[in-house]
C-alpha cells in the first residue's frame, strides 16, 4: 500500500540563541530552534532538526499572582540569582528572565537596575538567555535597549516587541546582534503584520520568534491551538513571513488561574493542589507542543522535567 | 428669553433660557459642523465667546450673548456632491416620466355633440396619449365645468402616474406643457442631494445638496434607529428629513424661478433606514435580529400627506430596496451603472456612509453592506468634512513639502473623502507612516509630525492663521478600518461566486467624496483592488443618478424592480471569512502584499 505523505514546500526558519566564548559570548552552548519542514513530530513526513526547548522562567520580583509558586519557591523567591542558578540545575535549556520589577505600577526599577541585573545573571548562569521586559510597552522601550547593550555578543532573545514599541526594540536588537520576540494578540494576520514591520526595519525574519499571546489550558486553548496551527501551516506552505518559530509563555498563563491556586479545602472535588497545579502546567505545555511550539516557558521544576522527557520521547519515538 | 447676536452674520435671535447654543444656531438657519450629534465629543461645533472657544452643543444660553461662528465650524454648500454630468446610460430607457402635462383644445359641446365634460376630456386624452385607466378626484371634477368654459376649452392637464395608469392633478389655462418638473432625490445618511429635472425635456435644471439634518442626532443609521425608539424620536427624525428635503426644494425653486406647483413628482432613493424615517415608518426591526425592514417596495405617496412642498397632489416615489442594509440607493446605483445589462461581471462600490458592494452581470447580482463607516465622507475624522468649498480634495507630499488642492480653490477648511484617500498613500510613500499606519516617530525628522493636546501624534497638513488641518494616528486607523471593510466586502462577494478580481470587467465607484479620486492611491492604500486604471469608472452620486433615470422612465422603474428581484443579499455580519480575515486588511495595502503586485513594485517591498 502506498503511504500518503504530505509534501510541504516551506521550511520554518532556523534560529540560534546564545553565543560561546569563541564567538564573542559567554554561554556554555549555542542552541537552535526551528528548521521544521513538517507539522510537529511527524518524522515520517519531514524534518524536525531541532527539538522544542524548555525555558525556565525567573522573575526579578515575587510574582504576586502565583501564590503556589511563591510558596514552593519561598527559599529563593526574593533572590533572582539563586532562582536562576536553580533553573540551570533543573535542566532547563535556557533561561527566561522577566524584568517585572521595572513596571511603573510596581517597584518602577530603573534602566540601570535592569542592565546591572542582566549582567549579574550572565555571570551566575551559563545558559542562553531570553529577556522579557515588564509588560509595559513604554517602559520596555527604555529598559530593553539597555539590556540589549549589556548583553551584546550573547545573542539573546529580546521581548516583547509589540506593534506599539517594535521600532525601539528592533533597533536595539539590530545594533547588538540579538533576536526579538514579536507579540500580537492571537491573530494570524496581526502576527504576520508585525513580522513584516519588524523585517521592514532590516531585522531578518529569521531572527523573529512569534508570541501569539496564547492562553492557558481551559482558557480558550482550542482557539489558541488553531491560530498556531494555521500560522504553522501558512509557513509550511511557503509564506516566509510567518515561517518563524513560536514561543509559548506557559507559566505565565498557568500559575495565575484558579485551578493552579485553589486549595483542596476550597475545591474538594478538584483533588490535591500540588499535582493538579503541576499537571495543569504540564498538560498545557504538552498541548502547545502539538500545536507547533518551539520554546515552552515553564516555571515548576517538575513540569520542566516531565516536558523535557515528553519532548525526548516525541523526538525519538522511544518510550523510556 | 435671551438675545443671541451671531457674528459675523450680524443676526440676532431670541432664545429660550437654557437652550443649547447648537440648537439655537441651527434654528437661526446657520448650519455648523456636529458629527457627534451634540454629545460633546467631536469638537467640531466650536464658537467664540469673548475671545474663547466653547463647544456650542455643550453651552447653554443663560443670558444675552454675542457669539462668533468661525469659518472652520461652518457647513458650506456641498458642491462636489452635485455632478449633473450625463455619465449614465439613461438613454436606453424609453422616455415616460412619472408626471406629464398635456396641452388640450377640446371641441365645445353642442346639441349634436353632447358628451359630458369629463368624458370629453378623457376621450381626447386617451386618443392623444393612447392611454386608458385615467382617474380623477371629486374636488377636481367639481371645479371642471366652470374651468373649461372660462378657459374656452383651451388648457393644460397635469397627470401623475398612479396604479399603472394616470390621475389628474390640476388644470391650468393655456399651454403650460413645458412647465413641468420633477425632483430626483438621494436621501443619504450624511447628505441629501436633489436635482430639479424638467420632465418635458428630461434635462436637469439645477441641483442642490445639503447635510441631512438628522446628523445632529447621530452619524450612522444604527444611532438614528435607536433614537427613533425614544419618545417622539421617530416623529422628530421624520420631520428633520422632510425639513431637509423641503429646504432643498425651496432652494431649487428660488434658484430656478419656477413655481412650486409645477413640481409634480419626487423620485427618491435612499438606504432602507432613511426611507423608513422619511415615510415615518418605524425602523426598529431593521436593527434587531433577523433584521427585517417593514417594506422594501414602499407605495407611492401623496406629497401633501408627507408635507413635502411640491404640488400638493404630486407624488412621492421611493426606489425599492433589497434588504435592511442594502437599500434603494444601491438599486439606483446598479441601474445607473448599467452593470445589470452586460454579460461580463462588474463590481459596484458605493463609498457612502456604510460602504455597499454589488457584484454581478445580466444574469445575477449579489450585494452586501460592509459597515465601513462614514470615514470617506469625512465623518469621524478630526479634520474631515464633506466635499464642500474649501475641502482638501487632493494632497501630495514630496521631500517633506505638502501641496494641497481644495474644492473651488477656497481656503482649506478640512479634508474630504478623496483627500483622505490620498493622505495614507502619500504618508506611506514618503515613509512617514509604516505599513500598519503608525507614524515612524523615531525616524521622521519633520516639525509637521508632533504630539497634540490629547497626547496623540498628528501630522500637520495645513497650518496658517486661518486654518489648522491635521491627520492624527487614530484618523489613519479609522481610515484603515474603513478601507479594509470595503476591500474585504469585495473579496467575500467574489469568493461566494467563485470569481477572482481578474475576472471583473469593470469596477464602478460611486459616492460623494469629490471628483478628484486618485485610483492609483486608492489601490496603494488597499481600498480598491490592484487592477489596471482603465477598468475603473467613477460614476459620482449614483443614487441620485438612478433616481433621475426612474423619474423619467417607466421602463427604468420596472427595471429597478427587476434588479431587486435578481439581487441576493449576503450578510457579512455572519460571514466567517469576513470575521476571520478582517485584520488582514488593516495594513497598507494589505497583509498579503501578493494581492497588490504593482504596489509591491512601487514601494519596493
Amino acid at each position: 500500500m502506498e503511504k500518503v505523505i504530505e509534501k510541504w514546500t516551506g521550511k520554518i526558519a532556523e534560529l540560534s540563541i546564545g553565543s560561546v566564548s569563541s564567538e564573542g559570548g559567554s554561554r556554555s552552548k549555542v542552541i537552535k530552534i526551528g528548521g521544521e519542514t513538517t507539522l510537529p513530530f511527524l518524522h515520517f513526513e519531514g524534518q524536525m532538526p531541532n527539538p522544542p526547548l524548555v525555558a525556565a522562567e525567573v522573575c526579578d520580583t515575587p510574582p504576586e499572582h502565583w501564590p503556589f509558586i511563591i510558596e514552593e519557591f519561598k527559599n529563593f523567591i526574593n533572590d533572582t540569582l539563586r532562582w536562576a542558578k536553580k533553573c540551570e540545575e533543573w535542566g532547563a535549556d535556557l533561561l527566561c528572565l522577566k524584568l517585572d520589577s521595572c513596571h511603573p505600577d510596581g517597584k518602577n526599577n530603573s534602566v540601570e537596575y535592569a542592565g546591572e541585573l542582566v549582567s549579574k545573571v550572565l555571570k551566575t548562569v551559563s545558559l542562553p538567555l531570553i529577556v522579557i521586559g515588564c509588560n509595559h510597552p513604554e517602559k520596555d522601550q527604555e529598559i530593553l535597549p539597555k539590556v540589549a547593550e549589556m548583553t551584546k555578543g550573547e545573542k539573546i532573545l529580546l521581548g516583547m516587541a509589540t506593534k506599539d514599541n517594535y521600532k525601539t526594540i528592533t533597533a536595539a536588537a539590530l545594533a547588538n546582534d540579538h533576536s526579538v520576540i514579536a507579540e500580537t494578540p492571537l491573530d494570524i494576520n496581526l502576527a504576520k503584520q508585525l513580522n513584516i514591520l519588524i523585517s521592514d526595519m532590516g531585522l531578518p525574519v529569521e531572527r523573529i520568534v512569534m508570541h501569539h499571546t496564547t492562553g492557558g489550558l481551559g482558557y480558550g486553548f482550542e482557539y489558541c491551538y488553531s491560530i498556531m496551527e494555521r500560522c504553522r501551516l501558512a509557513g509550511l506552505t511557503g509564506d516566509k513571513v510567518v515561517a518563524t518559530p513560536i514561543i509559548n509563555m506557559i507559566a505565565e498563563e498557568t500559575w495565575k488561574i484558579k485551578e493552579a491556586k485553589a486549595s483542596k479545602d476550597e475545591q474538594p472535588t478538584w483533588g490535591e493542589l500540588h499535582s493538579r497545579a503541576v499537571g495543569w502546567e504540564v498538560t498545557c505545555a504538552a498541548g502547545y507542543l502539538q500545536a507547533g511550539s518551539d520554546i515552552l516557558v515553564l516555571v515548576h521544576p517538575e513540569s520542566i522535567k516531565i516536558i523535557k522527557q515528553t519532548i525526548k520521547q516525541l523526538m525519538t519515538g522511544v518510550r523510556p | 428669553m435671551h438675545t443671541v447676536k451671531i457674528l459675523p452674520d450680524d443676526i440676532e435671535i431670541k432664545v429660550k433660557d437654557n437652550t443649547d447654543l447648537l440648537s439655537a444656531i441651527t434654528d437661526a438657519g446657520i448650519y455648523i459642523n456636529s458629527d457627534c450629534g451634540g454629545n460633546g465629543t467631536c469638537g467640531k461645533c466650536k464658537v467664540i465667546i469673548k475671545n474663547g472657544y466653547v463647544l456650542s452643543c455643550q453651552t447653554n444660553v443663560t443670558d444675552d450673548l454675542v457669539i462668533e461662528i468661525p469659518y472652520s465650524s461652518r457647513i458650506e454648500e456641498i458642491h462636489a456632491l452635485i455632478d449633473t454630468a450625463e455619465q449614465t446610460q439613461e438613454s436606453v430607457f424609453a422616455y415616460q416620466p412619472l408626471a406629464k402635462k398635456v396641452h388640450l383644445k377640446l371641441v365645445q359641446p353642442s346639441l349634436e355633440n353632447n358628451i359630458p365634460d369629463y368624458e370629453r376630456l378623457k376621450s381626447k386624452l386617451e386618443e392623444k396619449l393612447s392611454i386608458s385607466n385615467l382617474k380623477i378626484g371629486l374636488s377636481l371634477l367639481k371645479a371642471l365645468p366652470h374651468f373649461l368654459r372660462k378657459v374656452e376649452w383651451d388648457f393644460t392637464a397635469s397627470l401623475v402616474e398612479s396604479d399603472g395608469g394616470y390621475e389628474f392633478v390640476q388644470f391650468e389655462p393655456g399651454d403650460r406643457s413645458k412647465d413641468i418638473y420633477g425632483i430626483a432625490l438621494d436621501i443619504g445618511t450624511t447628505t441629501v442631494v436633489a436635482y430639479l429635472v424638467n420632465l418635458d425635456s428630461g434635462k436637469v435644471h439645477c441641483a442642490e445638496a445639503t447635510y441631512n439634518q438628522q446628523i445632529s442626532l447621530g452619524q450612522d443609521v444604527i444611532t438614528r434607529i435607536m433614537y427613533s425608539t425614544e419618545k417622539k424620536g421617530l416623529k422628530k427624525l421624520s420631520q428633520m428629513i422632510c425639513n431637509t428635503i423641503n429646504d432643498l426644494i425651496a432652494a431649487l425653486v428660488e434658484k430656478s424661478g419656477i413655481s412650486q406647483n409645477d413640481i409634480l413628482a419626487v423620485q427618491s432613493a435612499g438606504n432602507t433606514t432613511m426611507i423608513h424615517l422619511f415615510l415615518g415608518i418605524n425602523p426598529e426591526y431593521i436593527r434587531k435580529e433577523p433584521y427585517i425592514p417593514v417594506v422594501n417596495f414602499p407605495p407611492v405617496i401623496n406629497a401633501e400627506e408627507l408635507n413635502i412642498k411640491i404640488n400638493p397632489r404630486g407624488t412621492i416615489s421611493c426606489l425599492p430596496g433589497v434588504a435592511s442594509y442594502l437599500g434603494g440607493d444601491i438599486t439606483a446605483g446598479v441601474l445607473a451603472s448599467g452593470m445589470d445589462r452586460v454579460e461580463k461581471a462588474s463590481l459596484l462600490v458605493d463609498l457612502g456612509t456604510n460602504g455597499e458592494i454589488v457584484l454581478g452581470n445580466s444574469d445575477w447580482l449579489v450585494g452586501c453592506s460592509c459597515s465601513a463607516g462614514p470615514a470617506f465622507e469625512g465623518v469621524g475624522i478630526k479634520c474631515g468634512i464633506s466635499a464642500i468649498d474649501g475641502a482638501i480634495q487632493s494632497i501630495k507630499i514630496d521631500n517633506g513639502e505638502v501641496t494641497v488642492s481644495t474644492i473651488n480653490n477656497k481656503k482649506p477648511k478640512g479634508i474630504c473623502g478623496s483627500g483622505l484617500i490620498d493622505i495614507p498613500a502619500e504618508l506611506l510613500r514618503n515613509s512617514i507612516i509604516d505599513r500598519s499606519g503608525k507614524f515612524r516617530k523615531e525616524s521622521v525628522k519633520s516639525n509637521r509630525l508632533r504630539k497634540n493636546e490629547d497626547d496623540e501624534y498628528e501630522f500637520v497638513i495645513v497650518s496658517d492663521k486661518d486654518s489648522h488641518i491635521v491627520i492624527t494616528e487614530s484618523d489613519i486607523a479609522t481610515l484603515l478600518r474603513s478601507k479594509g471593510a470595503v476591500f474585504l466586502g469585495m473579496q467575500v462577494l467574489l469568493q461566494e461566486m467563485k470569481l477572482k478580481f481578474e475576472d471583473i470587467d469593470r469596477i464602478y465607484i460611486s459616492g460623494g467624496f469629490g471628483t478628484a479620486l486618485d485610483i492609483g492611491k486608492a489601490i496603494l492604500i488597499g481600498l480598491l483592488p490592484d487592477l489596471p486604471d482603465e477598468k475603473f469608472s467613477f460614476i459620482g452620486n449614483s443614487s441620485v443618478a438612478g433616481a433621475k433615470i426612474c423619474l423619467l422612465s417607466k421602463s427604468a422603474r420596472e427595471k429597478a424592480k427587476e434588479i431587486v428581484g435578481k439581487m441576493t443579499y449576503i450578510d457579512l455580519s455572519t460571514n466567517p471569512k469576513f470575521m476571520n480575515e478582517y485584520t488582514s486588511t488593516l495594513f497598507l495595502p494589505h497583509t498579503d502584499i501578493e494581492l497588490f503586485p504593482t504596489v509591491k513594485r512601487k514601494l519596493g517591498i
